[in-house]
């Protein structure tokens, strides 16, 4: 099958400018600054259906489109590399093999977007892609690639790499504008939403390191292309898919947007490790409902995810066989959530510890039975918070709930932890 | 700042009551102005909307936006159909006062704030008692923050108003919000004296009691106080307060809203610089040459002296003073009571200099040209002459502040533009020579704020060209710094009544005595004259020397008027009854043995109320007629909780 964003990746390291350039990199550029006006980009990437890699699914194109051109003053682009969803290590894998996708994406969205300044606010711990990014950055400058009048244009642009000082929080968009700006990572209100009032009170766009790397390719083989990649008529593209847990070949996938969830883990993941039979899997990353045996053959794409109620995201799958305990999943995400919330609103702030005390009590034994009723409450008045956090964090428990109940209902009759096998959970 | 515009009023229900505002508003606010109350903690009206704590909880019925939304966030829009009792609505904000409760700490008996608390009353209304989480609470440690505010940070429900307050509002660097998820702590990065001269606001903002008034800690219940409207003796912006005051000591001032005035806010030295009310040495007892007399004696050795000092001088030798802090109807009765006696100098101000500008810029001002402190908030252009706004006028600084936020572009004018302290912290300022390299011309709303202070330059020259001016789209306001709570009051009646500043009268050498009423004078001006006779409250020179002793109460004693620095008449009532405070007195005296209906020290009397008693000794009984009369007569029904009253007849 066709690759676009591992295409170009050399085994164990990052593949070098000249490796690139001689796979085709910065074509798309090069004709996109020849032949094409800043519409016409924006065009190719609306009819391509690019939907946002960064776990939301926004069409990227409209997304692009609601930035007004006529007001005063600069506006920004920010490639969100702050991948901070447990399970999600894609963009890692991709800026460590690959930063020149990233930096032409940018390039071909700042062209359309008519922006000549943007960053990469990038995730503390992702160091080797930092140096990545800034060597490529380096170079590209040192080809003409970036900087002033790229390739004779009269189009300028400077890109910068932010090493995030690092919370989850920051992959909020506006978090992230906020934190940008120097001052406290809490989200702000919207609207106006970043489109119209972002960094520094310009309109701004913030798009994922996935989803800007597949600009390049849009652009070079046109959208109709790069939508057929799809393995569904539906889909458009390819995506990153990160599998972790108790699978063969737990690793980082490039493949086509509607693969099967039964298809990727039997497929490239080698099936199950040997002993283990698939119970349940987190389809996309720590903020998503779980998916059973009875998703198995659910095409993984926004759509038919959301229809089966769970949420693609950001493609990080996380695999549990029969011997994994489901309160014990749960509980360890909600603690990470809980210690995430940024602590501006008192839903997130004290609704999530408040989740984890009664999932402690259950996962050790001192549940009771009203303790189901007060997590069914959270799970809905947690939608009333301030951002998406919250309403992300109760996905686990709404999967659990839902599709295990009885486990836990188990856990409070016994008074124990059904599971022998050592707890996931421990802090 | 919300920003409401009232060309446009979206119609909305709000529990079936039909509600039209302003665009802009929330619905929030609309439900409050149908006097529907929505829970709030976050939200605050000088504040605006954070939608931090989730507590303003409604449900749409209709409109544009359905289902549980946060009513401090939405705007007010036609066709909404709100309901604040709607089930899932009120279990929402129960389930927030829920979360919020796991943590507050259970002390409200031990806790300052109690009775008087946002979260109390809240956690009330919204009926959480059982406590579902068995948990353990979260626990922080407390920073000293100075001698004024105490900390205790297990009480916070993070609603982040004093930080919003603090950094936003006030422009404050030293403190902030540290920490994330359940451990945001609010605090400084050590501890130490809060550095903001806005600090004490803290305490009236935080809806719960992480700051408390550490001078009035454990005193007294919310309903224990003796309160009242009053205003702010400690500078001539007049921002309104209510002192709290039990057993006659004044406990502490809060700030009291008036949005044409100081807003929500008052600045540290009106809140925290009031001990002189409950001083010991304050003078309390009516003497005559040293000896305690009582007030009737004193006033009948008065009247004596008096006439044997005109007698032996004439009446041209004796001068009557006033004061730009006693209040309007003391100095009425002082000008009154200086043409009974015929006397031969009527003073309100000691400086030459001082009263020569206060005149001048009360003459300048006209109701239509006066920028109040509301105007200043509101302006998009700000020169500031000739004044220290941080040291003479705190709130004018906040009010610059705000505009600055807004976008105002602030100029200071003139050599001494460093003059003005605030200018680094509160506000970017650009420093202009002359009035003509400001844009003038591009400002809808320019304001001018002078100052008047004796020792730095005189700004009114350079300020002149600006009265009348053509050529701009709307007419300059001016905002002069005066020198006291009722310099303007002062400089009206001296216009009336020509008054003299005291260094002029004393400078031909035929003043030979004088009677002051709570009158700042320097020693060196009044060598060599006669003190017949001095009123005050508070332990002067003047009272040290005086033949005759007649205290007289505190403004929070009394009822009066200040006439503030824009001309508004406001008025201020009674908070305490005069005495000395219980807490002062010996323990072996109280509780009293002998019944008296009198309070100890309580043998006082407003000054206007001791020149009454002393023109009704000097005429024989005629009743006096009170001061508010003749052209003061539209002052008597002013009331303490409006506006004020803006004399229009200033200029």
């Amino acid at each position: 099958m066709e690759l676009v964003l591992f295409r170009h990746n050399r085994p164990g390291r990052m593949t070098s400018f000249d490796e690139y350039r001689a796979d085709g990199g910065f074509n798309a550029l090069t004709r996109a600054l020849g032949e094409l006006s800043p519409n016409d980009v924006q065009q190719a990437v609306i009819d391509s259906g690019l939907r946002g890699r960064g776990g939301a699914g926004f069409p990227t194109g409209r997304k692009w489109s609601f930035v007004p051109r006529d007001l005063p003053g600069p506006r920004y682009l920010i490639c969100n590399s702050d991948e901070m969803e447990p399970g999600t290590y894609k963009d890692r894998v991709l800026l460590e093999h690959n930063p020149w996708l990233l930096i032409e994406g940018m390039t071909l969205a700042c062209y359309a977007l008519g922006v000549n300044h943007a960053f990469i606010f990038i995730r503390r711990g992702y160091e080797q892609a930092a140096v990545n990014l800034r060597q490529g950055i380096a170079e590209a400058r040192r080809a003409g690639l970036l900087g002033e009048n790229i390739l004779k244009s009269g189009f300028s642009l400077e890109l910068d790499v932010h090493q995030s000082a690092g919370r989850y929080i920051c992959g909020e968009e506006t978090a992230l504008i906020n934190a940008l700006e120097g001052i406290r990572a809490n989200p702000r209100a919207k609207p106006p939403f970043p489109a119209i009032k972002g960094l520094w009170g310009q309109p701004t766009v913030v798009n994922n390191v996935e989803t800007l790397s597949n600009v390049p390719a849009i652009i070079a083989n046109g959208p109709a292309w790069w939508q057929g990649l799809a393995a569904t008529p539906e889909a458009a593209g390819t995506k990153l898919f990160c599998i972790s847990g108790h699978v063969a070949n737990p690793e980082c996938f490039e493949l086509p947007l509607g693969t099967t969830l039964g298809e990727i883990i039997d497929g490239p993941c080698g099936g199950m490790r040997p002993g283990s039979r698939f119970k349940a899997c987190i389809p996309g990353g720590a903020s998503t409902p779980f998916f059973t045996h009875e998703h198995w053959d659910v095409a993984m794409d926004f759509d038919p995810v959301a229809k089966a109620g769970s949420r693609l995201g950001t493609g990080g799958i996380i695999v549990f066989d029969q011997s994994t305990c489901m309160v014990a999943v749960t509980l360890n995400l909600i603690r990470f959530f809980a210690r995430e919330s940024c602590g501006w609103c008192t839903p997130c702030r004290e609704g999530l510890p408040f989740v984890r005390h009664i999932l402690e009590k259950i996962e050790n034994g001192s549940g009771e039975a009203g303790d189901i009723d007060i997590l069914r409450e959270h799970v809905h008045k947690l939608n009333y918070a301030f951002c998406a956090l919250a309403p992300g964090a109760m996905g686990p428990l709404e999967g659990l709930l839902r599709l295990f109940e009885d486990e836990v209902r188990e856990h409070i009759a016994k008074g124990a932890c059904p599971f022998t096998t050592p707890n996931l959970c421990q802090n | 700042m919300p920003i409401y515009n009232p060309k446009f009023m979206p119609k909305l229900i709000i529990d079936d009551i039909t509600v039209e505002v302003p665009e802009g508003t929330t619905v929030l606010e609309a439900a409050q102005s149908v006097d529907i109350p929505i829970p709030h903690f976050c939200w605050h009206p000088a504040l605006g909307k954070a939608g931090a704590c989730r507590v303003c909880a409604v449900k749409m019925l209709d409109g544009p936006v359905r289902g549980i939304q946060m009513s401090c966030m939405l705007p007010a829009q036609d066709g909404m159909v709100v309901s604040t009792t709607d089930p899932e609505a009120m279990a929402m904000r129960k389930g927030v006062i829920e979360w919020l409760m796991i943590n507050h700490p259970h002390d409200c008996p031990v806790c300052d704030e109690g009775g008087e608390c946002q979260l109390q009353d809240f956690t009330i209304a919204g009926g959480h008692g059982i406590r579902r989480y068995d948990g353990k609470k979260r626990t922080h440690t407390n920073q000293y923050l100075g001698e004024f505010i105490a900390h205790e940070m297990n009480r916070c429900i993070q609603c982040y108003r004093c930080v919003r307050f603090y950094q936003g509002y006030a422009g404050g660097t030293d403190f902030g919000v540290m920490g994330r998820a359940s451990m945001v702590y609010f605090g400084r990065q050590q501890e130490g004296p809060l550095d903001s001269p806005f600090s004490g606001n803290l305490v009236d903002i935080c809806p719960t009691g992480v700051f408390t008034d550490k001078t009035a800690r454990f005193r007294a219940r919310y309903w224990d106080y003796d309160l009242a409207a009053s205003v702010c003796p400690h500078c001539s912006l007049g921002c309104n307060i209510t002192p709290a005051a039990r057993y006659r000591e004044l406990l502490k001032v809060i700030a009291r809203r008036n949005d044409a005035v100081n807003g929500w806010f008052i600045c540290d030295r009106g809140r925290f610089a009031n001990a002189a009310v409950n001083a010991p040495e304050r003078p309390r007892q009516a003497l005559v040459d040293g000896k305690p007399v009582t007030v009737n004696e004193a006033l009948d050795v008065l009247v004596l002296r008096v006439g044997e000092f005109l007698e032996l001088h004439g009446p041209a030798s004796l001068a009557i003073v006033g004061s730009p802090r006693m209040s309007l109807e003391g100095n009425i009765m002082a000008a009154r009571l200086c043409k009974l006696l015929d006397a031969g100098a009527l003073s309100y101000v000691g400086d030459a200099v001082q009263a020569e500008r206060t005149m001048g810029a009360v003459s300048l001002l006209a109701s239509g040209n006066a920028a109040s402190l509301a105007d200043v908030r509101q302006a998009d252009l700000i020169v500031v002459a000739g004044c220290d706004l941080l040291e003479e006028a705190p709130m004018m600084a906040l009010a610059a502040r705000q505009a600055h936020r807004n976008g105002a572009r602030v100029f200071v004018v003139g050599d001494e533009c460093a003059l003005d302290g605030a200018r680094q912290e509160l506000y970017e300022s650009q420093a202009v020579t002359s009035l003509s390299d400001i844009p003038l011309t591009e400002a809808k709303r320019p304001v001018v704020i002078c100052g008047t202070h004796p020792k730095r330059p005189d700004t009114a020259p350079l300020m002149a060209p600006l009265f009348g001016k053509k050529g701009l789209q709307t007419p300059v306001k001016f905002a002069f710094i005066l020198d006291g709570p009722n310099a303007f009051g002062c400089a009206l009646l001296g216009r009336e009544h020509d008054a003299v500043p005291l260094s002029q009268a004393f400078a031909g050498g035929a003043i030979k005595g004088l009677i002051s009423f709570e009158a700042d004078l320097p020693a060196e001006l009044t060598a060599g004259i006669t003190v017949l006779a001095a009123t005050d409250w508070q332990p002067t020179g003047l009272m040290q020397r005086a033949e005759v002793v007649l205290p007289c109460t505190a403004w929070v004693e009394q009822d009066g008027t200040f006439i503030n620095n824009e001309g508004r008449a406001q008025r201020f009532k009674q908070v305490m009854r005069p005495g000395l405070p219980i807490k002062g007195l010996d323990p072996a005296g109280h509780p009293p043995r002998i019944h008296r209906n009198d309070a100890p020290g309580g043998d006082v009397a407003p000054s206007d109320r001791v020149i009454a008693m002393l023109i009704q000794r000097i005429t024989g009984d005629t009743p006096v007629d009170g001061p508010l009369s003749g052209r003061w007569e539209g002052l008597r029904s002013l009331d303490a909780d409006g506006e004020g009253k803006r004399l229009t007849d200033a200029a």
